[in-house]
């Protein structure tokens, strides 16, 4: 992280105190988590105030933490008890809950200033209550409008105040919230044409979904520069 | 007497000037627009969900087919997040044939842009000329990476082999005579980068060309001057980046700004609109092809000099080649565990901006530990461009509309996902 | 028809070598007898119209093959933006369930006799995006194909190469005599 980026995490330390909390990055990159009650008085202090000057939102987007650091392959101990064949599906609840976890959704802003070229990262948690909330920062800037409906449409994050929150990317109907982690990649549905009524029809999913690659999580440190051989052959 | 009412226009899916699959529903009072509508999605095709899924370089794909017309860019903004979670960094000269491969990227992108942009307002001819240049772009293409679009030639590490030292040629045929073919050998003689210099050698003879037709043209500035007009200060509050926001006069422009691979190193101006209208903006990206083809000329003297490793020879990450692979047993272990499994990405999230031809491109990718990315989300700058349609069309004609549909530059593939 | 055996052996003593090609033939006789399926055929194949229905990425290899290096209009190919005035529908890209219904209307609206040609993996089945939920797995699901071009994208010289095959389909097509 170099300076100016150290200067200005201490000077919006200085100005939100414990409104904000920091996140750590590896990657120099400011990360800061608001509290959705403050949300719009920190957005709207980091547009206006002439030490912060974020002109402009680049992105809003959601996060869906269910499956988060799960892996689908269990290969720390396999020495042992031997490989599976495949993949083991993550088991997973469904959504009818009518709490969440609270740090399950997240919404993540992507702050930008034009005038002083720095970028900072927002991450607001909308609590436990399903739907999941949180308050619309269309009124700060203009181009939120549709990145909330984005949102909206593929995690079911609802935007209070925004002005118009229809879905956008799913088709007319659809049901569900796709990207969420609980939502199948094949999806419940698919469409044919039926001869017979003469039109585009839903009928259920025929395909079964298939994992070809397991996800894995290796933590024994194999890619630390410390550890690593130099290679071998020129 | 009746009361007149606004009626309600439908217009595109299928619309040849729709760009692709824009559904507008736009409310007329006469021919002009009270209101426009834009529903998007018809080319949804869940690229982030599909990608958590796949390993990390087996996205790698996915970017090339998000904006169908400025491949490689797209691309780099995903290896370079892969890059940044990663902590590596890449041989200098797969940067600089980076930076090489997206200005031609840029000038592909432009191309296309202003060859659909005219037969939209009538220019037929452009668009003959503009695809006439494009092929031999995609010729190169061809060339390093064996295909004319989806090249998948940026790798995390650098980029997947050197430019090759032979340009394919045309082969003699009983339906050509020798002397054309001949002919149409004749800059394919050399290596790749003669290919390309003999290029940008045309090329500005060819911009010149374009503007002949279309820049003092009176038509062609009756349909462009003063529409759509968007003020800085409101580009900025609807999230506008690259030629949208700098034909409203904010000189702002990431590869000056916030350089990433050599942009730092070569010399090259970013053109400003005043009025902010689509004029402006086109005479912005017709500037922009001029300067891109400065970016590559100085490219291709640079990579001439300076030959040596395109891509890291870490093993851990970047397949191992494959004369190795043949004769060392450890080669062939790390081949078969990176196309088994992948390797795993730290924990940790990146946000990686580039700019893309059309705007600021950005790839937010989190990553849990594990070979495959958690979220990967796309900031498409499109997207951004586009909630602005109404806005930008309201007190219009309908016949605007197209004309700013063309100069947001809409491509479905990066709107929608 | 008219001609007793009498003038049919009249012309043929004319002419005692056999034509060999059909410019030999009309310069010997000064025209041509056809059958009418051959003729309907014939001028079905020299001028086929698609629909243009660019969906993604095929979509640009498909203008590029009606552009300045591939001339799709030297095979009597030309774009209509009409699905009214063509007779061919190229599905140049994804078909995604939102845009399904528009593809078959537009499909519907077309004139008989009509054809389909899915370009690309994509339309032929899905292709990189066959397990997203969004994505219609081949887009024979919606209207019936006759020639699918493999490729991602398929170069513009594929998709030639799959009208002319789609020719060839014709040709060997029957209207009247069954």
């Amino acid at each position: 992280m170099n300076e100016r980026y150290e200067a200005l995490s201490a000077a919006i330390s200085a100005r939100f105190g414990t409104a904000l909390s920091s996140v750590s990055s590896h990657c120099g990159e400011l990360t800061w988590e608001v509290d959705k009650t403050d949300l719009i008085r920190v957005v709207t202090a980091l547009r206006d105030e002439d030490e912060f000057r974020f002109e402009m939102l680049v992105d809003v987007c959601g996060i869906d933490y269910l499956s988060y650091g799960q892996a689908e392959w269990q290969t720390d101990e396999a020495t042992s008890t031997g490989f599976s064949r495949a993949a083991v599906p993550v088991n997973i609840v469904p959504d009818a809950d009518t709490t969440f976890e609270p740090r399950r959704f997240a919404v993540v802003y992507h702050l930008l200033s034009i005038s002083r070229n720095w970028r900072v990262r927002l991450r607001v948690f909308p609590g436990i209550e399903n739907p999941p909330v949180v308050p619309s920062v269309v009124d700060v800037w203009a181009g939120a409008n549709w990145f909330e409906r984005e949102a909206f449409d593929l995690f079911g994050i609802q935007f209070e105040g925004h002005p118009d929150l229809r879905r956008i990317l799913t088709d007319y109907g659809f049901i569900g919230h796709p990207f969420r982690k609980d939502f199948p990649v094949v999806g419940n549905v698919e469409t044919r044409y039926d001869p017979d009524q003469g039109r585009v029809i839903y009928q259920p999913v025929s395909i079964e979904p298939r994992t070809l690659v397991p996800k894995v999580i290796r933590t024994d440190n194999r890619y630390a520069s410390e550890l690593k051989d130099e290679p071998e052959h020129e | 007497m009746s009361e007149i009412q606004n009626f309600t226009l439908n217009f595109g899916p299928q619309h040849p000037a729709a760009h692709g699959v824009l559904r507008l529903v736009l409310e007329m009072d006469g021919e002009v627009i009270q209101h426009a509508d834009p529903h998007i999605g018809l080319l949804h095709r869940a690229t982030e969900k599909l990608a958590e899924t796949k390993p990390f370089s087996q996205s790698i794909g996915y970017m090339d087919r998000l904006d169908y017309v400025s491949m490689m860019c797209n691309e780099h903004g995903y290896v370079l997040a892969i890059e940044k979670l990663l902590g590596i960094t890449v041989p200098i000269r797969a940067q600089y044939i980076r930076v090489m491969f997206d200005e031609i990227t840029r000038i592909l992108n432009h191309l296309m842009w202003l060859g659909a942009h005219g037969l939209d307002v009538g220019a037929m001819t452009m668009f003959l000329y503009c695809f006439r240049e494009r092929e031999d772009l995609m010729d190169v293409y061809e060339a390093v990476s064996g295909t004319r679009m989806h090249a998948t030639y940026y790798r995390p590490g650098g980029v997947y082999r050197d430019l090759p030292d032979e340009m394919p040629r045309y082969q003699s045929t009983k339906f050509r005579a020798q002397k054309d073919i001949d002919r149409l050998n004749e800059n394919r003689q050399g290596s790749v980068l003669d290919f390309i210099e003999d290029f940008t050698n045309r090329f500005p003879a060819c911009v010149d060309e374009y503007e002949t037709l279309l820049t003092d043209n009176r038509i062609w500035k009756q349909r462009t001057v003063d529409i759509g007009v968007v003020s800085p200060e409101r580009a900025l509050q609807l999230g506008f980046t690259g030629p949208m926001l700098r034909g409203s006069g904010v000189e702002w422009d990431l590869r000056k700004k916030q350089p990433y691979e050599t942009y730092a190193e070569v010399d090259f101006d970013i053109p400003v609109g005043t009025n902010g209208d689509c004029y402006d903006r086109y005479l912005v990206r017709v500037e922009e092809l001029r300067q891109s083809n400065r970016i590559v000329r100085q490219c291709i003297d640079w990579l001439r000099l300076n030959p040596g490793p395109v891509i890291l020879d870490d093993p851990k990450f970047v397949a191992p080649s494959r004369e190795n692979m043949k004769d060392d047993m450890e080669s062939l272990i790390h081949h078969f565990k990176l196309f088994t499994e992948g390797y795993t990405v730290p924990e940790g999230e990146a946000y990686v901006a580039i700019e893309h031809p059309k705007g600021e491109f950005g790839v937010y990718l989190v990553s849990d530990g594990s070979n495959k990315p958690y979220r990967l989300k796309i900031r498409a700058p499109g997207f951004a461009h586009i909630s602005a349609l109404h806005e930008m069309v309201v007190g219009h004609m309908l016949a605007d509309v197209v004309a700013v549909i063309g100069t947001q530059d809409i491509v479905f593939g990066e709107i929608d996902r | 028809m008219g001609l007793t055996n009498s003038e049919i052996q009249q012309l043929a003593a004319v002419n005692l070598s056999k034509p060999e090609t059909p410019q030999e033939l009309l310069d010997q006789r000064g025209f041509w007898v056809t059958n009418a399926d051959a003729l309907y055929n014939w001028a079905r194949t020299g001028s086929m119209w698609p629909v243009t229905f660019g969906l993604a990425c095929c979509a640009i290899e498909m203008m590029h093959a009606g552009a300045a290096r591939y001339d799709l209009d030297r095979f009597g190919v030309m774009f209509r933006p009409s699905p009214r005035q063509s007779d061919v529908m190229i599905v140049a890209g994804t078909l995604t369930n939102k845009m399904a219904p528009p593809l078959r209307k537009i499909w519907d609206q077309m004139p008989e006799p009509k054809w389909a040609i899915s370009m690309g993996s994509c339309a032929n089945g899905g292709g990189y995006y066959h397990y997203s939920y969004a994505v219609v797995r081949g887009c024979d699901r919606i209207i019936p194909v006759d020639v699918y071009v493999p490729g991602c994208p398929p170069t513009a010289e594929a998709l030639i190469y799959g009208i002319l095959q789609l020719q060839e389909k014709i040709r060997r097509t029957n209207t009247i005599a069954r």
